[in-house]
């Protein structure tokens, strides 16, 4: 790429600097930066564009806060504006006070999406390292099989599942949401079986030299090394827990059962036909509820990015 | 994602080749000895992937094979379920108006959407990829509302899209007088793929990552032939990254067809079934009037829609989706 940069009767316009060249173009620092092709040359009409999207974007965000900030007067007339006109900061207290258990909420939250991730990371884990290392007769049809039953939607076993989890007594339970995750799923499996693939074999062979056994090298070579895919694994988890919505609403009938993202919505249908929902502590729920999920991945960010995974859909689905 | 999908395509291939890749060499060991390792070392294989096998049988396969049994029955879950063959389907397919409303529904939402999401998350790509200033700031606001959980999202929309909040608003501003949005039948349907649009960044974010592998050889071969901007982006640009644009069209289908809570959350299904969709029907069949049988062949013709239009994807993807270079 750098051969080609210099390129007769082209200069440098526009915001030529060196370092925005270096993340389009490839460009190894040191040398002359390239010139701006026209393709990659941003006009007036780029910023402005850039602007007004995100502003509209981001106006959903600035709506939640302002919503979350109003005082019961405004909430009950419904009379909210766009950018925040009032400052009740006392509704981030009031909302873990009210007559609905939200602190509950949230820990009920944590509990099934701490347990969840927990059970994905060691059980995907253990059969992606077999998948990937060990030898038997019909794995690679077994592999097969593994890849196709991520075809199938979850609405087909739903019903069945439920049957299921209702005979062994678990509905009402955070069981029915957590279980299921010791048992790994095929995404998982295949991403933890890629990675160890890339990993060397020499190691696991060293470690047989030296006696040990394969549980012994799983444990003590290939888990430590599995690091970044298994923090993966724990995100897609989280995001993927914390946010779920059909799953709790098919289990869980108790108020002081339900995790935040049923909560929230519990709170805005308990109220009768008469009241309004209480919209800003329902704000201040679904900030509470964001929160960790930017949180998270703004930690977890590297991992995503080296398992080259980002741009994965937490929200939409 | 992109990468892995193609992996996993891939692995699927090697898996099928006899002596394929990730065996080791075992030249030299006596036979005997050999076969007695081997078994042990198959016998370590299945207690490794026991969790996976033990999952397969208990939460898919026999769920699945539940699930067949269940919709050719007549059951309420309380009492024994009835045989009836295939009425079940015979009912939805001819008699039940709501279930073809609900799929019409559905096929509007996924075809709106999906598209609508890709080609927006495509412009933005394109401009992300130009050299602009703060790019990281750009990226992350663009990229925000797609970590904002669902729930969060159908409430915030809920304002958003009230008949005096803030998008009406805003149209007001350019002298439009806006829908009611969620209590109008014909607007409706059009409120849930503005709240999917806002999460239009996600694409955006993976379609960046694809333009960045492209080779700029190319845009400079383009220049020198005097090509501009929008002829580069459609000569070099689209067909370089149509197996990520494919990959989204793919996954955005399966996900569309699935779309669940945002419905319940916000129109449960109304104003007079005008967004009901196929998965809060089956919810609601399901988990409200218990009609297990019947609910349980909706999610079978779901599936067989689900699986119709993948199948579709795929056989046009030769048409119009690049391989030919390694850029995936």
């Amino acid at each position: 790429m750098a051969a080609t940069s210099q390129l007769p009767g082209l200069s440098s316009t526009g915001p030529g600097l060196a370092g925005a060249a270096a993340s389009t173009g490839g460009e190894p620092r040191g040398r002359v930066p390239a010139p701006i092709l026209r393709a990659f040359r941003a006009r007036p009409s780029t910023y402005a564009v850039l602007l007004v999207v995100s502003a509209l974007l981001f106006t959903p965000f600035v709506l939640m806060v302002s919503i979350a900030l109003s005082s019961d007067r405004t909430t009950a007339a419904g009379a909210f504006t766009i950018l925040p006109g009032e400052w009740n900061w006392q509704n981030f207290v009031d909302v873990f006070t009210t007559d609905l258990p939200t602190g509950r909420f949230l820990l009920n939250s944590v509990i099934i999406a701490t347990f969840s991730a927990l059970g994905q990371v060691l059980s995907s884990s253990l059969v992606g390292y077999a998948f990937a290392r060990l030898r038997a007769p019909g794995k690679n049809a077994v592999f097969v099989v593994v890849i196709a039953t991520m075809m199938i939607p979850a609405q087909i076993t739903m019903i069945p599942q439920f049957v299921l989890f209702k005979e062994l007594g678990w509905v009402n339970t955070f069981l029915p949401l957590i279980v299921p995750n010791f048992f790994t799923n095929a995404f998982n499996v295949f991403l933890v079986r890629q990675f160890v693939t890339r990993l060397s074999n020499e190691i696991d062979e060293a470690a047989q030299v030296d006696g040990l056994g394969y549980f012994g090298i799983y444990r003590r070579m290939i888990l430590p090394m599995l690091t970044p895919v298994l923090i993966a694994i724990g995100i897609f988890t989280l995001t993927a827990t914390w946010g779920d919505f059909m799953g709790p609403l098919i289990y869980l009938n108790n108020e002081e059962d339900m995790p935040l993202a049923l909560g929230l919505q519990y709170m805005t249908s308990t109220t009768n036909d008469l009241q309004t929902p209480p919209w800003n502590l329902v704000m201040v729920g679904s900030i509470v509820l964001t929160l960790p999920m930017i949180a998270v991945y703004y930690l977890g960010q590297k991992y995503l990015y080296e398992m080259n995974l980002n741009g994965g859909s937490a929200g939409v689905k | 994602m992109t990468a892995t999908l193609g992996e996993a395509l891939g692995a699927v291939r090697d898996a099928r080749r006899p002596g394929a890749a990730g065996r080791r060499p075992r030249r030299g060991a006596p036979r005997q000895r050999l076969t007695r390792r081997g078994r042990q070392e198959a016998g370590w294989f299945w207690l490794f992937i026991s969790p996976w096998v033990i999952g397969f049988l208990a939460f898919l396969l026999g769920p699945m094979i539940a699930s067949v049994w269940y919709s050719l029955t007549d059951w309420d879950s309380f009492t024994a379920p009835e045989f009836v063959g295939l009425d079940n389907y015979v009912r939805a397919l001819t008699e039940d108006p709501i279930f073809w409303k609900a799929l019409w529904n559905t096929l509007y939402y996924a075809a709106v959407s999906v598209p609508l999401g890709m080609a927006i998350g495509l412009y933005l790509a394109n401009l992300l990829n130009k050299q602009v200033r703060f790019r990281k700031l750009w990226r992350t606001l663009i990229y925000l509302p797609t970590l904002v959980p669902l729930v969060a999202t159908a409430m915030v929309f809920k304002m958003v899209l009230a008949p005096s909040g803030p998008l009406n608003d805003l149209l007001g501003v350019f002298g439009i007088s806006g829908p009611q949005w969620l209590l109008d039948p014909n607007w409706v349907k059009p409120a849930l793929v503005v709240l999917s649009v806002w999460g239009a960044g996600g694409a955006t974010v993976l379609l960046l990552s694809a333009m960045n592998g492209i080779p700029r050889e190319f845009y400079e071969a383009a220049e020198i032939d005097g090509a501009g901007p929008v002829r580069q982006f459609w000569a070099i640009t689209f067909p370089q990254i149509t197996p990520v644009l494919f990959f989204n069209l793919v996954m955005g289908l399966i996900g569309a067809f699935q779309i669940f809570s945002q419905v319940y959350i916000l129109t449960g299904g109304g104003p007079n079934n005008s967004s009901q969709t196929v998965v809060p029907l089956l919810f609601r069949e399901a988990f409200e009037f218990y009609h297990f049988g019947y609910a349980s062949a909706i999610a079978w013709l779901l599936f067989v829609v689900i699986i119709g239009f993948t199948a579709i994807a795929f056989g046009t993807s030769r048409k119009w989706v690049f391989y030919e270079t390694e850029v995936r």
